[in-house]
């Protein structure tokens, strides 16, 4: 039922962008049609909201050379394929993908108009005019473990995911081994949601988890506070991905994995503007600043968040990497071998759970 | 284990409401023989609708009240469809239902992804303190009290008053109760408006109470277990909200037993509610004659007053 609606919106969106097309060529010096699509709406917190920043920076640091295009809300599928086209018809020159399955179609795009650039968020295939960007989200999921650890007293930590995809059993892994550092009896336990977007289902979730004795709950990749809301109301700690979510939990929040697109944004559109843009994958850490932490909860104690901001120290400066062996997996097979680091590459396609984890994955 | 059972069996009760308000109103609805399929679209209304409201005024009352008159309003464009024109059921349910969701995402577009207090639950002091059930059935918010007080005053109402045989006539025989004098058209809108108000009703229940936050796509098919639990109940009030029961307890046990580390895939666990709550129903509506006697004559026909 739901990409109908959209389907309305899209016509919508595109009806407004017609409109708008004509006013954009009274402007002298022609500004760069920069053009936005995103999955899902950019509401107060989450995914999109964190994409919209990224065009928000962009916007403060071009001003006027700059011009945005954005179309909300786009399933994965035809209807983006048609907007990505009607980008370029009205002479976007450079587009930002929002989600993973748009990459098939901006692929073909990128073949077609080799002058339009494109950056795609989450994808893996590259063209000379095609790159792509993810965040490395367990780097902050490792030190959001260290916190979880310090803090739980049941020794369990209960985590809602939406599909076991590596991107979430990589993180899930790297908060585990975080929490194991500082506390070697934490387990893990996980609610898979088998679902993108159900609020309820993941509000139950966390209350099952937390009915299990998890004092801590991580909430991965879900776009609104429904699990924030419901770990403040039965007071236990929650960390959450994406966006900040301080306000929704004002006292139990442990900490919040922030991203940020800004510098990587800016960059990309200086290279555009500079005719120097090629595709490349962006993977961004620490050190690129695209992945932070906010919002430490005060009761994490100084001498906790000294060894915390060490970490993050050894983390930025390439020091440290969370994926460090020896790394046993659930069944107790040394997976890593100790003073190994995993490859990005093995990382990206990691589809297995460390040890700590109670709960199986999903085949 | 304490904490398990109180979650299981508090969160079922909760889980349920929603779904047995709009399942009333279209227990009530189908039993004057039309068929409305645009639950879905209605619950979103008046969720998205109860939610703004409640937010801007700070009247949790007020929410479910807008609620109930925004379903209700678009349950009167399907009744001007269906009765009016004649319009396929079907077709015209799931075309609002469609129009339903846009008008939510289009209300709510301002409080996309925020939060709402929900609305308080109630608190009988040591009755609410009892382990186990005093959470569950003496400390729920009020609308899980009013759900089933709702169910009880329905079951009356079709089985024990004349209004309640006047909607069965017009349901079983529209040309049969024109023929006695009673008016079918002015019946079958009623029961569509108040169809409409229970959906809306429940939606809010979800925005208000059980997911206290606005999102879009937040009912997610939650319409459709509706429409699935009014026919699988066998049109019969009681075992409608027996199936909405079922249904939410299997959901909360899937979640359970995945916590648990349990060995069975999450996919069949998360497809265990729609198996298990349809099965149970046609174990327990099996037999053919019920079906056939609660079963509205003409449900989905449309009536066209022949003079």
């Amino acid at each position: 039922m739901k990409f109908l609606s959209n389907k309305v919106k899209a016509l919508i969106g595109a009806l407004a962008v017609v409109v708008l097309l004509p006013q954009s060529q009274v402007f002298a010096a022609d500004p760069l049609k920069i053009a936005y699509i995103y999955p899902s709406p950019a509401g107060d917190v989450g995914w999109a909201h964190e994409l919209d920043r990224g065009r928000q920076a962009i916007e403060a640091a071009f001003g006027d050379k700059v011009e945005s295009i954005v179309v909300e809300n786009i399933p994965e599928g035809p209807d983006a394929a048609r907007i990505m086209n009607q980008f370029a018809a009205q002479g976007a020159k450079m587009i930002m993908l929002g989600s993973f399955g748009y990459m098939n179609d901006g692929l073909k795009l990128a073949k077609q108009y080799p002058d339009i650039k494109i950056i795609h968020a989450s994808g893996y295939k590259l063209a000379d005019n095609m790159g792509n960007f993810q965040t490395r989200n367990y780097e902050s999921a490792y030190l959001a473990g260290m916190a979880a650890g310090y803090v739980t007293k049941t020794n369990t930590v209960g985590m809602v995911a939406a599909y076991p995809i590596p991107e979430v059993v990589g993180i899930i892994n790297a908060f585990t081994m975080g929490a194991q550092r500082t506390n070697a009896d934490a387990t893990m336990k996980v609610v898979w949601l088998n679902s993108w977007f159900d609020p309820s289902k993941a509000q139950e979730s966390a209350r099952s988890l937390i009915a299990q004795q998890s004092d801590v709950i991580f909430s991965i990749y879900q776009d609104t506070p429904s699990v924030v809301t419901v770990a403040e109301e039965e007071g236990v700690y929650v960390v959450n991905t994406s966006s900040d979510m301080k306000k929704y939990a004002p006292n139990k929040l442990l900490v919040s994995m922030q991203i940020s697109w800004a510098d990587h944004f800016i960059e990309q559109t200086q290279a555009v503007l500079d005719g120097t843009f090629k595709g490349t994958a962006f993977w961004g850490g620490m050190a690129d600043s695209a992945v932070s932490m906010e919002s430490w909860n005060d009761d994490i104690t100084a001498e906790q968040m000294t060894e915390l901001e060490a970490t993050i120290a050894e983390i930025a400066t390439g020091n440290f990497h969370p994926f460090t062996g020896p790394i046993v997996n659930q069944e107790g097979e040394e997976i890593i071998a100790a003073g190994d680091t995993i490859s990005d590459g093995d990382l990206l396609s990691i589809n297995w759970l460390v040890k700590g984890v109670e709960t199986k994955l999903p085949k | 284990m304490v904490d398990s059972l109180t979650f299981l069996l508090a969160g079922t009760l909760a889980a349920a409401t929603p779904l047995i308000f709009a399942a009333m109103g279209e227990l009530i609805v189908e039993k004057s023989g039309v068929l409305n399929l645009s639950i879905e679209g209605m619950m979103a209304t008046g969720a998205a609708t109860g939610f703004v409201v409640a937010t801007v005024t700070g009247s949790p009352v007020a929410g479910f009240a807008a609620a109930a008159v925004a379903a209700m309003l678009l349950s009167i464009v399907f009744a001007a469809l269906t009765l009016g024109f004649l319009a396929n059921q079907v077709a015209a349910g799931l075309a609002v239902g469609i129009l339903g969701l846009g008008v939510s995402v289009m209300i709510g577009k301002q409080h996309e992804g925020t939060t709402i207090k929900p609305i308080a639950k109630i608190d009988l002091g040591p009755l609410s303190d009892l382990p186990v059930i005093g959470k569950a059935f003496f400390g729920q918010d009020p609308m899980v009290y009013i759900g089933i007080l709702t169910m009880l005053l329905i079951t009356w109402v079709l089985t024990r008053t004349k209004l309640g045989l006047i909607i069965r006539a017009v349901g079983e025989s529209p040309k049969a109760a024109h023929s006695i004098g009673y008016p079918v058209i002015l019946v079958r809108f009623c029961a569509i408006a108040f169809g409409g108000a229970m959906a809306g009703i429940g939606g809010a229940h979800l925005t208000l109470s059980y997911t206290p936050l606005w999102a879009e796509g937040l009912v997610a098919g939650r319409g459709w277990i509706v429409v699935a639990l009014v026919v699988f109940g066998t049109w019969k009030a009681p075992r409608i909200a027996l199936g909405a029961y079922l249904f939410g307890a299997v959901s909360l046990l899937e979640l359970f037993v995945q916590g648990q580390g349990f060995a069975i895939p999450s996919q069949l666990m998360s497809a265990m509610p729609y198996i298990i709550t349809i099965i149970i129903l046609a174990i327990i509506s099996r037999d053919a004659r019920i079906i056939k006697l609660n079963h509205p004559a003409s449900l989905g026909v449309p009536y066209l007053k022949s003079e």
